[in-house]
């Protein structure tokens, strides 16, 4: 499976939408936008080119012109995401009424960013407008929406490094053994043996993934001809289980089958990894 | 029943026809043209392709379509059109084939239909009759109501007929039927008079975006709908009308969101500009659970006609109970675009400066005798002219309070206003943020990537090669004997090479003094002993017992005799005669090292 393909849509401007931006071909891709965007890019010379882009972005999303502020946020997410990006890159996509992507694109900035209330309060809007279920968490995964993703990662090495540490290091230091080595080696092993459940979340919620488009069929089997299941609205939630060929099967709240690639948006797309 | 009844039927041929005819059917090139197909049926019933089947010359447009119920003797026929815009682009006469609809299920042939496409048409083929939209901007704010003018030109002889069905066709707008006007006035078009028909109405966008919008309608001869007014002399054609559905060219209306920055308490959706004039309470003087009616009256000093407003919500204070408003907002004629073709002729009522009042009405219960005046009552809007929030908080009026009969069942209403939890706060769509925000180097975890777990073996490597050490340090605090042998190796190394650079450059003391540091510092460890104490005598026993008294003790000897001379005698030897005994040494050096 290429990765790539997961999710991927025309916009008008002929460029891919950002979820799956992340790819060594974007820039080609990125020069027919910058021909666009060169008048813009030129006043913004001292400020990075996401920035910039970002900026674009918003000038365009005030001027109505949401397919143009769409593909300038997918480009700034693209070269580097960040949550505001990506939760203005939901507001464009839902201007347009891709109801998919909006909610992708506000799943990904939560990801990044669970204290992003903005993109939460859109996403409980647009659930609440399109009558659309949010993905059902276990309670490991609450745990890791507390945090940003990457800082869980770091939480646990740092911690377990602390408790190795305060163990040997008196020792090894020819220093008695007080009693606050001993509460931070505790406090670190706390921390560490509390961090692996949000791990855990962490990587099981990397397979959430969310329909993009309207009446996506559901089949049976992995094959064009397959008998369809049921109809998927856009933004409805799933898990990828496992990948065959330009298929994917998910398992949705109700039921399990295989729908097209291009059609599901992952929250943590990945390069060089299956969705399954 | 009686009323179902009453309504005359609807005639449902059992034998559907279609028409099809070009308007007009001789153009230049270039020029625009309709193709009309009608049929006597109900629209929903007609299956319209997507796409009919044209010369490759003629430029084909969807157009508006649309139904209208024609009084046939006692009952009514439905007449259903679809138009095409055409434009040619070169001479010539073109048909559209012939093709087959399905109608009431069942199939329909469409008759061809001729256009002629010349140079120069004849002079009695007039271009085809086309309404105007006429919108007073085409930039708008979603949510901002715009007076809609939908204007049908007049026939020739100052004729003119009515409007059937008439109505704005797009997506994300909202018309407001219930403020539509008509009439009949004379105008002047490029110098001509004619009377015109106007139909007005309210226009509100409720998406964002570049929306698309177009007016249509069936002419309808004499038959009118509703009231109308008619300004100077004109003629009403009389005789059957003929339902022609008439279109007009599309306007682009560019619609913004309403920006999120500034917004101000009490907005309910009131865009223009609007004034809030003096409230009016029923009386000043009142008794504790007494209501009290408050009059608000808001003015509308735009041009903009007033759409819907929204009384601002009661608000929940500590000394009154307020109730939900009741508002009215009375229709007021609007001023045509200045932009208009065409130019009104004699006497017209001028637009006034104030084009309508909305009157919102509170009840008000002073739940205490503390209240001094009635709550503000935050009220806001957005002003398009401006882009800004302007606050329109309706004031206070001072008020007397006397104590009521009844005040223990006033504490009852005052417990659920100060208990009462805040309101579910309603869900909005948020704006977009300041800044990008929390910035990352990718979405995926950082646990998901390679580079993690190999920088985890960093701090693993560490502590295990600290570990290690430790050990060892410990190992050797135990067994001192195993420094001591390693310092002297390297001891007996580096005289070792100091003997040979002496031996080399013929430094025959250098030499001796370092053959016989190496010899101490080789034995040493075996005492353990200072290697500066040792004597010969301590060397020879270290010596395999041939040797002791072989060649390889008398070099040790003769080394120590000839140092301990240089050191102790008054007639130093002459040392010279020990570099000979360089490869002796060697193997003497090499026997101790073994031992270390």
């Amino acid at each position: 499976m290429k990765p790539s393909s997961l999710s991927s849509r025309p916009s008008r401007l002929g460029l891919r939408p950002s979820h799956f931006g992340f790819r060594p071909s974007f820039g080609l891709r990125y020069s027919a936008f910058g021909f666009l965007l060169l008048p813009f890019l030129s006043l913004s010379a001292f400020a990075s080119l996401p920035d910039a882009l970002f900026q674009t972005g918003v000038a365009a999303y005030r001027a109505a012109d949401y397919s143009v502020a769409a593909a300038a946020f997918r480009q700034s997410v693209a070269l580097q995401p960040a949550s505001g990006a990506l939760q203005a890159l939901g507001n464009a996509e839902w201007q347009q009424r891709r109801t998919g992507d909006a909610i992708l694109a506000w799943e990904q900035a939560l990801w990044l960013d669970p204290f992003n209330e903005s993109a939460r309060q859109n996403l409980r809007f647009v659930r609440k407008t399109a009558q659309l279920e949010a993905p059902e968490l276990a309670w490991y995964e609450v745990i890791s929406t507390w945090l940003p993703v990457s800082w869980w990662a770091w939480i646990a090495g740092g911690s377990l490094w602390l408790a190795v540490a305060m163990v040997l290091l008196p020792g090894i230091l020819r220093r008695r053994k007080a009693t606050w080595h001993q509460a931070i080696a505790a406090v670190a092993l706390m921390v560490f043996l509390l961090s692996i459940p949000a791990l855990l979340g962490v990587q099981t919620r990397a397979r959430i993934g969310f329909v993009l488009e309207q009446d996506t069929p559901l089949r049976l089997t992995p094959t064009l001809e397959a008998q369809s299941i049921t109809r998927l609205a856009p933004g409805d939630p799933a898990r990828s289980v496992r990948v065959r060929g330009r298929y994917i099967l998910i398992r949705t709240s109700r039921t399990v089958g295989w729908i097209e690639q291009d059609q599901f948006g992952l929250t943590c797309p990945t390069k060089g990894r299956k969705a399954g | 029943m009686s009323l179902m009844i009453s309504q005359p039927q609807i005639y449902i041929s059992d034998a559907p026809k279609a028409t099809a005819l070009f308007d007009p059917p001789i153009v230049r090139p270039g020029e625009l043209a309709f193709y009309r197909v009608v049929f006597n049926a109900l629209e929903e019933s007609v299956e319209w392709p997507g796409k009919i089947t044209a010369p490759p010359q003629l430029e084909v447009r969807p157009g508006a379509h649309g139904q209208l119920l024609q009084m046939t003797g006692a009952g009514l026929e439905p007449r259903t059109s679809f138009n095409h815009r055409i434009r040619a682009s070169g001479l010539g006469t073109f048909a559209v084939p012939e093709f087959v609809v399905t109608v009431y299920g069942k199939p329909v042939t469409v008759p061809a239909a001729h256009l002629e496409v010349v140079a120069q048409p004849p002079a009695n083929v007039r271009p085809p009759l086309q309404l105007t939209l006429e919108l007073p901007v085409a930039n708008l704010y979603v949510g901002q109501a715009a007076s809609a003018r939908i204007v049908m030109p007049g026939l020739p002889g100052l004729a003119v007929q009515g409007l059937g069905a008439p109505q704005l066709s797009g997506q994300g707008i909202l018309v407001d039927l219930g403020a539509a006007r008509q009439r009949v006035e004379m105008a002047t078009r490029d110098g001509r008079p004619m009377p015109i028909y106007t139909y007005e109405t309210t226009l509100t966008p409720i998406m964002t975006g570049k929306l698309t919008v177009f007016a249509q309608g069936f002419t309808a001869g004499n038959q009118f709908s509703g009231s109308i007014v008619i300004n100077g002399a004109t003629t009403i054609p009389g005789g059957p009308p003929q339902y022609t559905l008439l279109e007009s060219d599309p306007i682009e209306l560019n619609v913004r969101p309403l920006p999120t920055e500034g917004g101000l308490p009490g907005f309910t959706g009131a865009i223009g500009s609007f004034a809030v004039g003096p409230s009016k309470l029923a009386t000043n003087v009142l008794r504790v659970g007494d209501p009290v009616k408050l009059t608000v009256s808001v003015i509308n000093r735009s041009d903009a006609p007033f759409a819907r407003l929204v009384a601002p919500p009661p608000p929940r204070v500590r000394d009154w109970q307020v109730f939900a408003a009741t508002d009215y907002a009375p229709a007021q004629p609007v001023p045509p675009p200045r932009s208009s073709p065409f130019t009104i002729l004699g006497p017209r009522a001028q637009p006034e400066a104030m084009q309508g009042v909305v009157t919102f009405n509170y009840t008000l219960i002073p739940l205490t005798e503390t209240a001094r005046a009635t709550p503000p009552i935050p009220f806001s809007c957005f002003d398009p002219k401006s882009g800004n929030y302007a606050d329109l908080t309706i004031p206070s009026v001072p008020v007397t309070v006397n104590p009521g009969a009844t005040p223990a069942d006033l504490t009852a209403l005052t417990q659920p206003v100060s208990t009462a939890g805040q309101p579910e706060q309603e869900l909005v769509l948020h704006g977009l943020a300041a800044s990008r925000g929390r910035t990352a180097a990718s979405l995926v975890p950082p646990q998901q990537q390679a580079w993690f777990p190999l920088m985890q073996l960093a701090p693993a490597a560490f502590f295990f090669g600290l570990w290690n050490w430790d050990r060892r340090r410990r190992y050797l605090e135990h067994h001192p004997d195993i420094l001591l042998r390693r310092r002297a190796r390297r001891a007996l190394r580096r005289q070792r090479r100091i003997l040979q650079h002496a031996a080399r450059a013929a430094d025959a003391p250098r030499f001796a003094a370092a053959a016989v540091t190496a010899m101490r510092v080789a034995c040493a460890p075996r005492y353990p002993a200072e290697p500066r104490a040792l004597v010969g005598a301590d060397i020879l026993p270290l010596l395999p017992e041939p040797d002791r008294s072989g060649r390889p003790g008398e070099v040790v000897r003769r080394f120590f005799t000839v140092t301990d001379a240089a050191r102790f005698g008054t007639a130093p030897p002459n040392p010279a005669d020990l570099l000979p005994l360089q490869p002796d040494l060697e193997r003497v050096l090499q026997q101790l090292e073994e031992k270390l």
